[in-house]
């Protein structure tokens, strides 16, 4: 409507102002979203691919472990039923083993993790992370520590370490094993209770030749936190199939923080968002408020002339309308704007003590950023329909002047 | 009762109250305006001249009394009604702030066609022809602070008649003229009245209009002092 935009043209200095104050909502919400994405997606890559899989097949416990996992001791019965499961693309048996790590005087309380390298290599990238030495290499008995074990335990490759096996269902074995490499784990607290080691080398500490402590498993088509549904009919056909004493734990139960984080970000952000949306409402309908005082004659004079009721409430909405898209799809585009830019100069690198912070919670020192079409879409949208329901009021307001006194009005 | 009455009034009262005090500005008018008749409301301040076209237009409510136009009763009307009938059957010039400042002179012009619904092009080449016929045409594309008083008023008697309403009330169009706009826009309204036959109504304060009108109700006090035929 031309009497709408017009106004919006002539009063540009407010139009701005309102603008902005639709705009940066948006901006704010997108951008927050963004972080958010990445940061989900940062923990569940970090989380599925060094430690826990999409999910893990476990013995049922049948009597209490402590903090060790209950043993399988032959888990092939297992390993058929999950062959049989066509969504599993990916699985690799481990075993966990609470140990007792001895070097000269020192000694620390540990898990020996046994696996397959050549198995887990490909998805966890330990062989990357190997920040001195080697990596581990099937039937050479060495084992791979953290460097924050290294540091405690003063160990250097090709240092010896006495390991001490010490899992309640299994027998004592202590093995003498050579550190061949030191690894960077992307959690400090990993890497300082978590030694690699080859499956059969943690076997021997076990003394078992089948033992095993879960069958670590990937999905197909599950490649973020948002796949939820896809992994819970994985695992459901994988219940299904399995053999009576086995259990299925997805990822997110197996780092109940993740899921705790993931509950408090969303409904965090929609707070926020509310927020900043309640204000960016209040200020629509403040400008929308004064416009209409302002305009009182010409309302009065367009009512005279006998203009419908209506059509001066949609004339109105009309200009907060054109404000409200206007404002949210400019936040929505700058917001991602910022967003690819951000990226494509690789995310924002943290330094120093909050890097290193990062580090302890098993986060990327580096912040990335990643907009969700559906959110960036309901952003705009909510901020859009906010701006326009402010601007209500005082649309109705303004229809139910009488046109005389209106006319009569002086500011 | 004659038929080509466009409107009527019965016993008309307005009480205009405001707390404990009450304003009687209307006390009782009886009045016929026949088609065509280019008719004027004088009377001295307070007289209830504005509220007499006020009533008349639908834009306030009798305290008491019936207004027919078109031989309709108005009191029976809803509010919506009654701005639907403004629109379409009742043409206005105020004494000023007439036009909308956001919109050019043709807009202005063409705005009560926009608000009937008429098609663009259709509202467009009636308001330029009725400017023209009002030589302000040469100003259709500016917006109205740029014209002077008079200018500006011309604009308002050619939004008052583009949609051939039925009668043109006028609050004083002149009061803020001088002398030789307002005998201007007086004969371009009287213009208005013979080539397009519309009804006109207009109050004013300045006896030297009073010789280019056909009748001169002359109001005093809330009542019709004198109803006087002067062609
Ligand atoms: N909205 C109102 N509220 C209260 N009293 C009013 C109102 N409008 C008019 N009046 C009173 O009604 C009476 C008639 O006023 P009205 O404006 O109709 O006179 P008028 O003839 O138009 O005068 P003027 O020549 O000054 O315009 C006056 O006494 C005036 O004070
Ligand atoms: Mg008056």
């Amino acid at each position: 409507m031309k009497v709408a935009l017009r106004h919006l043209v002539r009063n540009r200095r407010r139009t701005l102002l309102t603008l902005l104050a639709v705009l940066i909502p948006v901006y704010f919400l997108v951008f927050m979203f963004g972080f958010a994405n990445a940061n989900l997606r940062d923990m569940f890559e970090t989380a599925t691919r060094f430690d826990t899989g999409h999910a893990q097949i476990r013995a049922v416990p049948t009597k209490a472990t402590g903090s060790a996992i209950p043993l399988m001791r032959d888990p092939s019965d297992a390993l058929a039923a999950l062959a049989e499961v066509k969504e599993i693309e990916w699985w690799t048996v481990r075993l966990d083993l609470p140990a007792m790590a001895s070097v000269g005087e020192r000694s620390r309380t540990i898990y020996v993790r046994g696996i397959v390298p050549e198995e887990v290599d490909p998805v966890s990238g330990l062989a990357d992370r190997i920040v001195a030495g080697e990596s581990l290499a099937t039937g050479t008995g060495g084992v791979v520590v953290g460097e924050e074990l290294a540091l405690l335990l003063k160990l250097e490759v090709g240092d010896e370490i006495v390991l001490l096996g010490a899992h309640p269902e299994a027998a004592l074995g202590a093995i003498r094993a050579p550190v061949v490499g030191v690894y960077r784990a992307p959690e400090a607290a990993l890497g300082r209770t978590v030694i690699y080691a080859d499956l059969s080398t943690a076997r021997q500490l076990a003394r078992s030749e089948t033992a095993a402590t879960a069958i670590v498993l990937r999905v197909a088509g599950v490649t973020g936190p948002g796949d939820q549904t896809a992994l819970d009919r994985a695992v459901n056909d994988l219940r299904a199939n399995l053999p009576a004493g086995y259990e299925v734990q997805d990822w997110l139960e197996l780092v109940p923080m993740v899921a705790t984080y993931m509950g408090i970000l969303t409904p965090a952000l929609l707070i926020v968002g509310a927020i900043f949306f309640a204000l960016g409402g209040l200020v629509v309908l403040n400008t929308i408020y004064l416009s209409v005082l302002e305009r009182t004659r010409e309302l009065g004079l367009i009512l005279a002339l006998g203009a419908a009721r209506r059509r001066v409430v949609r004339m109105i909405l009309a200009e907060a309308g054109a404000i409200a898209v206007a404002g949210a799809v400019g936040g929505a585009v700058t917001g991602v704007g910022l967003i690819l830019v951000v990226e494509a100069f690789g995310g924002i690198p943290l330094w120093g003590a909050a890097a290193q912070m990062m580090r302890e919670i098993g986060m990327s020192p580096v912040l990335h950023l990643s907009a969700n079409f559906v959110q960036v879409a309901l952003s705009t949208a909510s901020m859009t329909a906010v701006a326009v329901l402010a601007a209500w009021w005082p649309a109705r307001r303004a229809s139910r002047l009488e046109p005389m006194e209106a006319m009569r009005y002086v500011e | 009762m004659s038929s080509s009455a466009v409107m009527r009034t019965e016993k008309l009262q307005k009480v205009y109250r405001t707390g404990a005090t009450e304003t009687p500005a209307l006390r009782g008018v009886d009045l016929e305006l026949e088609e065509r008749e280019f008719t004027a409301t004088a009377g001295p301040s307070g007289s209830g001249k504005s509220t007499l076209l006020h009533l008349l237009g639908g834009l306030d409510r009798p305290t008491d009394g019936e207004i027919y136009l078109d031989g309709r009763a108005m009191s029976g009307l809803s509010k919506d009604e009654l701005a639907r009938l403004r629109l379409t059957r009742i043409g206005f010039v105020f004494q000023a702030y007439n036009l909308i400042p956001v919109l050019t002179v043709v807009e202005n012009t063409a705005f009560v066609l926009e608000l009937q619904g008429i098609p663009y092009r259709e509202r467009i080449r009636r308001a330029r022809a009725i400017l023209a016929e009002l030589r302000v045409d040469k100003y259709a594309d500016q917006f109205p602070n740029r014209l002077s008083g008079g200018e500006q008023q011309r604009v308002a008697v050619a939004r008052a008649v583009v949609s051939d309403p039925a009668i043109v009330l006028a609050d004083e169009p002149t009061a803020n003229l001088d002398t030789k706009t307002s005998l201007d826009l007086i004969d371009l309204m009287r213009r208005m009245n013979e080539e397009h036959e519309t009804t006109f109504l207009f109050a004013t304060h300045d006896t030297r209009l009073l010789d280019r009108v056909d009748r001169v109700i002359h109001l005093e006090d809330g009542r019709i002092a004198r109803d006087e035929r002067v062609r």
